[in-house]
């Protein structure tokens, strides 16, 4: 078959209708910058959802003991030697964090308020969000800091601020209540996030004194690269026999499944534009193909073969689809470099709280989605030009040309 | 040359009409030998077209068979019947056919594009024709920047530059004026005459009829003259 010849047929019959070739054009550009960019968006809002839900103390892997998760208590806990550290490789391992979290009730001289209390070790919570938090006052210093973290939200409620006092009431591990008196180091900024009224921090040290109990609660870890391994979690569950090995798919299941959605919603997404788009593509190519039914009648007659001239009509709707995947793809990666420092959406801000999102969308390109994006719209544009190319071999060439 | 190119026996074409059959052949016998020039002619309706497309292979006849060199058409598949125009036959429309987006020279390489020739080759070959043809220089321009005459000179050089068994011309002088038709057919005579290409032309431009060697006349479907069989018919009672 000649390839060049085709090839040139096609590209000199694209160039014959400018102003169609150029909507046509535009068109596929529109849809596929459109879908470039929204993808971007859409991986964006992902991540950010993950990680809002891994920072969130959670932690690529958490152990917990077995039945925190439905009575989340000093009852169910665990001893952990004081030199312990998770026995994976250096470039697996991000960072790991042993906290005590207990549910307490925490008093200003106004208000009181139902809380996490959560003992940290500052130096290993460079894994969570604190790491990125904004204080105002100080942070703390130690695992033995006896001053608390309290979120600038539940600050307000509390009407209190920092320097105060507050008093904090939990269960000890005995099961009798404690109570002590906690002055506020600062006050932390999680981005107007319902993290700042759920946690309240203090030195673990502190709080295993307060608890009169020498254990932990929970130890996150955080990896470098991801999805966890089926070895890593294999090697942990070996480690910690007898304890709750979970991924931050088990713990936060609703952001799990949003997650998993946005996958399909970047290929839903894609369908409906392209779908849009074949519909158009269809109709100039069927449009182009009837307006020359006479030149392909006359092409079979000089002995073209049928083959050959579905070929042709092929490669003209393969290659404007080309040329628009290509421009379109460029267009989609300008606007997300145009954008990469994030979309602010703070005006929403309680909005996209609920969807677990922050309040600084930032887009997020994989090159997957832009191979998808590329590879399935040529294969869309071969698939739409089928009917057309049908239409044109289907008359004979003796009818073809007495048209 | 006189070894047998086309032979049609019992030629019959039926058209389904709206409301009845439209008998286009009815039971045509035709024999035409290399080198011979051929009119086909007739009254509107007489079936010389469909004679035409049928030698072509660009129709099938309903009852009847074609062979063209020795290849019966009739057994042939679309595919088939496309190398077999391809490789065998040359074509000249009425309304030249000639593809818009190529130039006149890139026209006249079609042919031999599709057959695989070499581009060197092929564009040495098209630009002989084109200037045998005398129209050499015009080789850069499309068919919407030449006119009449130069188009069907370009279409005679696509149809004739790969050496067809037959040239097959349908009413070719139908869109030019009597002056480029002259020139045409001198130009017809010079390549039946001087090259011995075998031409068959449906036609009834009385110009055409009058330079062709034999005249074929069809009338209702049916041959009503043809001095060449009625020679041969005669010498045979003899």
């Amino acid at each position: 078959m000649p390839v060049k010849l085709l090839v040139q047929l096609s590209a000199r019959n694209l160039l014959r209708h400018r102003r169609r070739t150029l909507m046509l054009l535009m068109a596929i550009c529109v849809a596929v910058a459109g879908v470039t960019f929204m993808s971007t968006l859409i991986r964006g809002f992902q991540y950010d959802m993950r990680e809002s839900a891994v920072e969130n103390l959670t932690g690529d892997i958490k152990i917990l003991a077995p039945g925190y998760l439905d009575d989340p208590s000093i009852e169910h806990s665990f001893a952990l030697a004081a030199d312990w550290q998770p026995d994976l490789p250096p470039e697996l391992l991000d960072g790991w964090a042993a906290r005590v979290k207990v549910p307490a009730v925490i008093m200003s001289e106004r208000e009181t308020r139902g809380v996490q209390l959560v003992g940290i070790d500052p130096e290993q919570e460079r894994i969570s969000f604190l790491a990125d938090a904004r204080y105002q006052g100080e942070r703390l210093a130690s695992a033995a800091d006896g001053r608390v973290l309290v979120g600038k939200a539940l600050a307000e409620q509390l009407e209190t601020d920092v320097g105060r006092r507050l008093v904090i009431m939990t269960q000890g591990a005995d099961g009798l209540n404690r109570e002590a008196g906690f002055r506020i180091a600062g006050l932390f900024d999680a981005d107007g996030t319902g993290l700042e009224k759920a946690f309240v921090f203090t030195g673990v040290g502190a709080l295993q004194k307060l608890l009169d109990a020498d254990v932990v609660t929970e130890v996150s870890i955080r990896l470098r690269k991801e999805p966890v391994t089926g070895s890593v979690m294999k090697h942990l569950r070996s480690f910690f026999s007898g304890l709750d090995v979970l991924r931050w798919q088990d713990l936060e299941p609703q952001a799990a499944a949003m997650f998993a959605f946005a996958d399909a919603a970047v290929f839903i997404w894609f369908l409906i534009m392209m779908g849009a788009l074949i519909f158009g593509l269809v109709n100039t190519l069927v449009t182009s193909v009837m307006e020359r039914v006479r030149e392909f009648g006359m092409l079979r007659a000089l002995g073209m073969r049928p083959g050959a001239v579905v070929v042709q009509v092929v490669l003209e709707s393969t290659l404007v689809m080309a040329l628009g995947v290509a421009v379109g793809v460029g267009v989609g990666v300008l606007l997300t470099l145009w954008l990469a420092d994030g979309i602010d959406l703070s005006q929403w801000s309680q909005g996209v709280e609920l969807a677990g999102m922050r309040s600084l969308l930032i887009p997020r390109m994989e090159l997957a989605d832009v191979v998808m994006v590329a590879g399935l719209s040529l294969a869309f544009g071969v698939l739409a030009s089928l009917y057309p190319a049908w239409r044109a071999v289907r008359v004979r060439p003796l009818e073809a040309m007495r048209r | 040359m006189n070894d047998l190119v086309v032979r049609c026996r019992g030629l019959t074409r039926v058209y389904a009409g709206e409301a009845v059959p439209v008998h286009a052949l009815r039971g045509i016998d035709l024999d035409v030998r290399g080198g011979e020039f051929v009119s086909l002619s007739g009254p509107s309706g007489s079936g010389k077209s469909t004679l035409l497309n049928l030698i072509g292979g660009l129709d099938r006849p309903t009852q009847g068979t074609v062979d063209v060199d020795g290849v019966r058409l009739n057994d042939l598949s679309e595919s088939e019947l496309s190398d077999m125009r391809l490789h065998k036959l040359g074509f000249v429309f009425q309304a030249y056919n000639l593809i818009p987006v190529l130039s006149a020279l890139e026209n006249v390489e079609f042919i031999m594009q599709l057959q695989g020739v070499a581009a060197a080759e092929r564009h040495r070959r098209a630009q002989a024709m084109l200037e045998e043809l005398g129209i050499g220089e015009l080789g850069a321009r499309r068919p919407g920047e030449l006119s009449g005459g130069q188009q069907q000179r370009v279409a005679i050089a696509r149809a004739l530059v790969t050496d067809p068994v037959l040239l097959l011309a349908d009413e070719p002088s139908a869109n030019l004026d009597s002056a480029t038709t002259e020139e045409l057919l001198k130009l017809l005579r010079h390549l039946n005459e001087s090259h011995g290409v075998t031409i068959v032309t449906a036609t009834h431009d009385p110009m055409v009829m009058a330079i062709a060697k034999r005249q074929v006349k069809l009338r209702d479907g049916a041959i009503v003259e043809d001095a060449a069989a009625a020679a041969e018919a005669a010498a045979r009672a003899e």
